[in-house]
């Protein structure tokens, strides 16, 4: 693999491709994610988008994009990549397309979809090995529809659907190991608050062949009920407190490309978010919250053993 | 809208009308324009949903008019009263909006506490109504905000009820100028009106966007309510921290400078938390406005 041209804050693009004037809400982390990685990723791309925030990103007659877009179904943005796949290789095959006319498919889905209900048709993909780059922007619930929980949504979070007085009881599901034991190309994690590491990920996804995921941690002011321009601030919190951890998977080996040292207790990171308001009012959410902490130390002793 | 809507439907009520009001979600994202609906009448009212020929439309936000899908004037006729909330007068909106319909606008007021802050728009745009719609006294407003509002803090509550009566006293003027208009019998339903689509190849007909970031000609610009400005003396330069965690990619570089593209700025402040040397100021946008609007002047 070539070294990487990411070397310092310095050496992202300073032109940005993805058009402004998309409906994502004032301080969208999702849209901060998408941004940095479509600079990096280029025009010769075309996306497959499942329902979700982002499917109003291309509504037409407007698009942000410089290429094609596909909309499907909740649950079938990786089929839907298959078919386009598919169609590229046979105007490969015939001759129609040169390689360097060739484009990368990228599905972008949100949690809802990549956690929950897209999982069947994401793990026959891999299975197939599609040649896919797929990228989740993960604001831990269904945001478009008034933030239900999903999937991805984490332990003691409120939610339209997790009004009680502890929040979500569910745990947030695994996706990046979920991915690993399928045993693809490349998964990662990665913020829009840390960008180096967002585009040097991107990068290397881009280098490689098969199936490849990009999980993007996506603070949402509006389901996580916070001042939009507590975005980025957030976003760095949920990697110095370790509760997103920066990693990539590659040849069968994790590594962390973050180690955050000293972790910085997650209340810090809870306390700004209105979700998790209630964990600061009384001796349940004070228990809950050394719960929280616990299970972030013992996934931090592992990585560190 | 919501309460509004539910402060207007509870006031009819309480005067003895059938009343419908009903809010109406598009995506539930801020800046996504919120719509409802108040139907009331003295008989029973055989329509439902959407209300396509109102008698009355009250617009919070003057911003929306200006953008086509919050559909503001949709169903809006020579008999519509068309009421507002801005710092415009109603003359400049009838000549903007080319209307002949009677515009009413609620101005921030200096006697009087209108303001167009939040928290009591719903209230505003509830007192306005029901002056305008002329059956509904001072003292049912007041019990319908008050009754509405229940679940809230008294001090808010006493906010709310001190702007919504404020704003049905400024429109005194205007009592009862919204006519009732004529309800839709299920004996004899007005025919939809159909539109022929003749076959096209898929080319011509399929909703495909041929160019590239098409995007850019949504001025999201107007949702601003804060304006994010760069103090040129203290930046820096360092242009990839505020343009790189711009969401929407609104910071421009040029020459190794970054400069803020207003036509696309959502006024979301993340630069201003971002920058080092903390050399982006917060601004008020209407107070930006008057600024521009000043040195124009200056410059013609
Ligand atoms: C099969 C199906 N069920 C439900 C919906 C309604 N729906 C539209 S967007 C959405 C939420 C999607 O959540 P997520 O994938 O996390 O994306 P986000 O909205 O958070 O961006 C839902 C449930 C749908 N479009 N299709
Ligand atoms: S609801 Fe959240 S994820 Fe969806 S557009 Fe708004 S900020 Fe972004
Ligand atoms: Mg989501």
């Amino acid at each position: 693999m070539k070294e990487s041209m990411y070397k310092r804050m310095k050496d992202l693009p300073s032109a940005h491709l993805l058009g402004t004037g998309t409906p994502m809400c004032a301080g969208c982390g999702g849209l901060e994610a998408l941004h940095e990685i479509y600079d990096v990723l280029g025009s010769r791309t075309v996306f497959v988008n499942a329902a979700g925030c982002m499917t109003l990103l291309a509504t037409y007659p407007f698009t942000p994009f410089r290429g094609s877009w596909l909309y499907t179904a909740m649950a079938s943005a990786p089929a839907g990549a298959q078919g386009i796949r598919d169609a590229l290789d046979i105007l490969l095959q015939r001759r129609s397309i040169t390689k360097e006319e060739d484009l990368d498919v990228v599905v972008l889905t949100g949690d809802g979809a990549a956690y929950g209900m897209g999982l069947s048709a994401t793990s026959g993909a891999i299975e197939r090995g599609l040649d896919f780059l797929y990228i989740c922007y993960d604001n831990e619930g269904y945001g478009n529809t008034g933030q239900q929980y999903s999937g991805a949504t984490p332990h003691g979070a409120r939610t339209a659907t997790s009004r009680g007085p502890s929040g979500f009881a569910g745990f947030k599901k695994d996706l990046f190991s979920i991915w690993a034991a399928h045993k693809p190309t490349y998964v990662a994690t990665v913020i829009g608050a840390e960008p180096l590491d967002l585009a040097r990920k991107v990068e290397k996804a881009k280098q490689l062949d098969g199936p490849r995921l990009i999980i993007a941690l996506a603070p949402c002011p509006t389901g996580w009920d916070y001042e939009p321009r507590h975005t980025a601030d957030i976003g760095k919190l949920a990697v110095q407190t370790g509760i997103w951890p920066l990693k990539e998977y590659v040849d069968g080996t994790v590594t962390h490309t973050r180690m955050p040292r000293p972790r910085r207790p997650v209340a810090e990171y809870l306390k700004m978010q209105g979700r998790f308001a209630h964990l600061f009012l009384d001796q349940r959410g004070k228990h809950m919250l050394a719960e929280i902490q616990a299970r972030i130390d013992r996934y931090w002793d592992t990585v560190e053993a | 809208m919501k309460t509004a809507s539910r402060i207007l439907g509870r006031a009819f009520f309480a005067e003895g009308f059938e009343v419908q009001d009903a809010p109406r979600y598009g995506a539930e994202r801020r800046g996504a324009p919120i719509f409802a609906y108040v139907r009331a009448a003295r008989e029973a009212i055989n329509e439902r949903g959407i209300i396509t020929t109102p008698d009355l439309v009250v617009v919070a936000d003057d911003t929306l008019p200006a953008i086509p899908a919050a559909g503001t004037l949709a169903g809006v006729d020579d008999r519509t009263v068309l009421l507002i909330i801005s710092r415009e007068p109603a003359d400049t909106w009838r000549s903007r909006l080319n209307l002949s319909c009677s515009v009413v606008v609620i101005r921030e007021d200096v006697e009087s506490p209108v303001s167009e802050e939040m928290p009591f728009k719903g209230a505003v745009c509830a007192g306005g109504a029901a002056h305008l719609v002329g059956v509904i006294p001072r003292p049912t407003l007041a019990q319908a905000i008050e009754r509405e509002l229940d679940s809230m803090p008294a001090a808010m509550i006493e906010a709310n009820l001190e702007h919504g009566l404020a704003a049905f006293d400024q429109l005194a003027d205007h009592a009862g100028a919204v006519q009732q208009g004529v309800g839709v019998s299920a004996d004899n339903p007005r025919p939809p009106q159909w539109v022929d689509l003749p076959l096209q190849p898929a080319g011509a007909a399929a909703p495909v966007i041929q160019a590239a970031a098409t995007s850019v000609e949504v001025h999201t610009g107007l949702w601003r309510s804060v304006r994010p400005v760069i103090d040129d003396e203290r930046c820096v330069g360092c242009w990839w921290v505020c343009s790189t965690f711009c969401p929407d990619g609104a910071i421009e570089v040029r020459d190794g400078r970054p400069h803020i593209d207003y036509e696309h700025c959502k006024g979301c402040m993340v630069c201003v938390a971002k920058c080092p040397p903390h050399a982006i100021d917060t601004i008020p946008e209407h107070a930006a406005q008057q600024a521009d609007r000043e040195d124009h002047h200056r410059d013609a």
